[in-house]
């Protein structure tokens, strides 16, 4: 039972990535890989903030999200001076970077990670207080991110995705709504990554490699970008069906690769059955990702 | 003052360790020039090659040649069906880049996952004994390994050079790089041509994995460190200048080597990420723009990026 | 007469090509400038230049007497630039009220500080466009079609929604790029009434069009470019007159 509620809160966890990430290029239309450094970012502030400080739960994970806003408003006001995908290949290398830091410095581990963060909540129900927060903000995530995206805002991002070079004509700063989504979606990361520290106790860089990018893209993908309830199906059924193998008992050397071979086969298969994803309500060029920038500058060439 | 002998050695070793990372950035920007396309999936062709040379030296027991064919075959086969498969597939779609960057790295983790099961995850290498003879040249230490490392890759890259020159397919190659579509026009295929891009990345890949393999213990999730280092090399090297980016892949391989002398040995690849984090924050317009989508897909925005095209219909 | 838009020595080339050579044009107020000659003569170069999709490499450009080529494209949509393209550039999956709510010059729904600090500004804001957008709506005859898609509309009243979007910014200067063409019947009676009342209520409007006939009903006044250079100017059917410039435009 105690294991069902620990995936559950992993779930929860990632429907608030994943619901984040798809504000971020769904949404936004903005083409990022690097959403796992932002969670990273949050993690480790929180982690850190947590041992040496002592300070409340809270306080740290709010300061997890704020350092995830500050560095991806850095990465949004370099990379997207650059038009076309490069924000793309920045992001990753930004994230790569990132991680090299992480995995080099002794005040966070090393490769290693961090270890004996503080436990706020003890006793019996630890695990079901924590679903419940981290329930509860998945909740709030899924709804404040479909308020932004309905009415005026949301009108404006989507405005800009279409077209960004008539959207920018009209007077609309399509540079600051950029910057703002991403940093909104990079802020929710980092609160998720605050909530997996102070759950697990344990943060280590492996769980935020590139990998890990291309599942969180697979779950808003497979569920269905540009959808509310798409990243939310797209996260219960990424991290429940590869779980589900762990009741066969086979060998740990056989489980791991079997769990990731389950997971990757999905994916392919979503990819080229299902392009859409499962709640796939947007037209097919949108959900394939392409950038407002690609559509617009060939308008421009008109 | 460091004894200029020292200097030597760390200068030839380094170099001659390159290799592995100038024919792998090679096989990766040559397919970025190409098709357009940050092919992670060479990922999983790397283990693919490896582990069929390593099937054929020490389950089967048959001589090297026979291993590096079964190696470049298999690379190169499952290459051409990802193009043919997958890629094909996304392209028709006009899918976008984020279709791509999923379904390469997807890819490549689901061949090594596979490779996982199949072999384990204990470090192999191709021979029992990597120990490789060593010379002293003028003071410095050569091993065999050094000398076929450099030739391999000098090889190569030389015939790389003149198949692009002077063959008829090597300019349809840098035809479809140009421009895809106008190639296209020209009755030029654009298929083809990725496809013979594949076969050739495969090749530099066998090549590069076989010396992986013969200096030290691979593992199945070892090429995704080494398609990260192409990735780095081929973005500082500048889009579509795969000469340069080997050049790249030589001189950082050069500065890791030398930073022994300066700084610890743990920071090493610290400094490989240093300086792309620095590329792309501090100066996003200093490396030329990347072009992540496959040409064939962009079919609006194929000219897009030559201000001249603004003009166009005015 | 009161001058909306001053161009000065524009100069613009992307390597060897020139698209603006010394290029100087003035509008006023209530006038429709007609923008004619050949495909790659630098029309639609000029739009981008003045509404600031391209920068010029010399030359100024005021916008009622306030020099604006340093601005950027948004910044000068929000002082009065209002313009339409020649590929239309609707908003593709919004409708088309969605498409014209999204146009006013100032938008403070663009803010997510306004969203939760003035929501009361934003939704006097949204009220007061959404009026507007129903009278230009009315204005152009497709108020039936505000909840529409703008992608199930014919072209021509694609076309026509093109014009109301830029009719949102009520600035002082209108740029319209080949309103005419693939327009035809009712949608080309609306266009041609539409851009006469707004010039009559006082814009500046500049016109790149093909269709000839339209440039001669509208414009009192003319340029021809060709290859980035204004020829000549005059009143249109001086330009027509002249052989070197028929020449040129209908293709020797």
């Amino acid at each position: 039972m105690e294991y069902i509620l620990t995936i559950m809160v992993l779930i929860a966890i990632f429907v608030i990535l994943a619901s984040s990430y798809n504000l971020v290029i769904g949404y936004g239309g903005l083409a990022t890989v690097a959403h796992p450094i932002f969670y990273a970012l949050g993690a480790y502030t929180s982690a850190l903030l947590g041992i040496h400080f002592g300070l409340p739960a809270v306080v740290c994970v709010l300061a997890g999200a704020i350092v995830a806003i500050v560095a991806s408003v850095l990465l949004a006001l370099s990379a997207l001076r650059v038009a076309g995908d490069y924000l793309l290949i920045a992001s990753l290398g930004f994230q790569l970077g990132l991680l090299q830091v992480i995995k080099n410095f002794e005040f966070t581990g090393g490769p290693g990670g961090i270890s004996a963060i503080p436990n706020t909540i003890t006793g019996p129900w630890r695990t079901p207080v924590y679903l419940l927060i981290c329930g509860s903000i998945a909740a709030l995530t899924v709804w404040l991110i479909a308020r932004i995206v309905h009415g005026p805002y949301g009108r404006a991002i989507t405005a800009m995705r279409d077209e960004e070079l008539a959207f920018s004509a009209l007077g609309r700063n399509a540079m600051t709504i950029k910057v703002v989504v991403f940093a909104i979606g990079c802020g929710i990361a980092g609160i998720a990554g605050g909530l997996y520290a102070f759950y697990f106790q344990y943060v280590s860089p492996e769980q935020f490699e590139v990998l890990h990018s291309a599942a969180m893209l697979t779950m808003v993908v497979l569920g269905g970008m540009g959808t509310t309830m798409g990243p939310v199906v797209g996260a219960v059924m990424l991290i429940a069906i590869p779980q589900a193998i762990t009741f066969l008992n086979l060998p740990p050397a056989v489980m791991a690769p079997m769990q990731g071979i389950i997971f990757t086969t999905l994916v392919m298969l979503f990819l080229f059955l299902r392009p859409a994803g499962l709640v796939g309500g947007l037209s097919k060029d949108r959900m394939a990702g392409r950038t407002a920038t690609e559509k617009s500058s060939a308008g421009a060439a008109e | 003052m460091t004894d200029p002998l020292v200097l030597l050695q760390i200068l030839w070793t380094g170099a001659a360790t390159s290799a592995i990372f100038v024919l792998l950035t090679v096989a990766f920007s040559l397919t970025q020039k190409v098709t357009g396309l940050w092919n992670f999936a060479q990922a999983g062709f790397m283990g693919i090659a490896f582990y069929a040379m390593f099937y054929v030296l020490n389950d089967l027991q048959m001589p090297l040649i026979a291993a590096l064919a079964a190696g470049a075959v298999c690379a190169a086969l499952a290459a051409v069906l990802t193009e043919v498969i997958g890629l094909d597939v996304l392209r028709a779609r006009k899918s976008g880049s984020l279709m791509f960057f999923i379904f390469t790295l997807i890819l490549a983790q689901f061949i090594i996952y596979m490779l996982t099961l199949v072999f384990g995850t204990e470090p192999q290498t191709l021979y029992k004994s990597i120990m490789s003879p060593v010379r002293i040249v003028g003071g410095i230490a050569v091993s065999n390994w050094d000398l076929t490392a450099v030739a391999t890759a000098a090889t190569m890259l030389t015939l790389l050079f003149f198949f692009l020159k002077t063959t008829k397919e090597g300019q349809f190659l840098v035809a479809v790089s140009d421009n895809a579509k106008l190639a296209e026009l020209y009755g030029i295929s654009a298929k083809r041509a990725y496809r013979v891009t594949a076969v050739i990345a495969a090749l530099f890949i066998c090549a590069a994995m076989y010396l992986t393999g013969t200096r030290g213990g691979v593992t199945p999730n070892s090429p995704f460190e080494l398609v990260l280092a192409a990735t780095i090399a081929t973005l500082l090297g500048g889009m579509g200048r795969v000469f340069i980016g080997a050049m790249a892949a030589v001189i950082l391989a050069l500065i890791q080597s030398f930073s022994v002398l300066v700084i610890s040995s743990r920071w090493q690849n610290l400094l490989l990420y240093g300086f792309l984090f620095v590329t792309i924050t501090l100066f996003p317009r200093g490396i030329n723009l990347p072009r992540l989508k496959p040409k064939a897909a962009a079919s609006p925005s194929v000219t897009v990026g030559k201000p001249a095209d603004v003009t166009q219909g005015s | 007469m009161t001058v909306v838009l001053r161009v000065e020595n524009l100069n613009k080339a992307f390597g060897g090509i020139v698209v603006a050579d010394n290029v100087n044009i003035e509008i006023s107020k209530g006038e429709i400038l007609g923008l004619i000659g050949p495909n790659g003569a630098g029309k639609t170069s000029l739009f981008n230049l003045i509404s600031g999709v391209l920068k010029p490499d010399s030359g100024h450009i005021h916008l009622n007497g306030r020099r604006i080529d340093g601005l950027p494209l948004y910044r000068r949509a929000r002082i009065g630039i209002a313009r339409t393209w020649q590929n239309m550039l609707l908003f593709t999956t919004m409708t088309v009220m969605e498409n014209l709510l999204i146009a006013p010059r100032s938008y403070p729904g663009e803010s997510i500080f306004k969203l939760t600090l003035a929501r009361e500004s934003v939704r006097q804001a949204e009220v007061e466009a959404r009026k507007r957008a129903m009278q230009i709506l009315d204005r152009v005859g497709l108020a039936g079609t505000a909840d529409a898609m703008v992608t199930d509309l014919p072209f021509g009243h694609q076309k026509l929604i093109g014009l109301s979007r830029a009719l949102m910014n009520d600035g002082d200067l209108l740029l319209l790029d080949e309103p005419m063409a693939g327009v035809e019947g009712a949608a080309y009676e609306t266009m041609q009434r539409v851009v006469r009342q707004e010039a009559e209520a006082g814009r500046a409007v500049c016109v790149v069009e093909h269709n000839v006939s339209f440039i001669k009903d509208l414009c009192t006044r003319a340029v021809f470019m060709s290859n980035g250079r204004i020829l000549q100017a005059g009143t249109v059917d001086e330009l027509l007159a002249s052989k070197v410039l028929t020449d040129l435009y209908f293709g020797v």
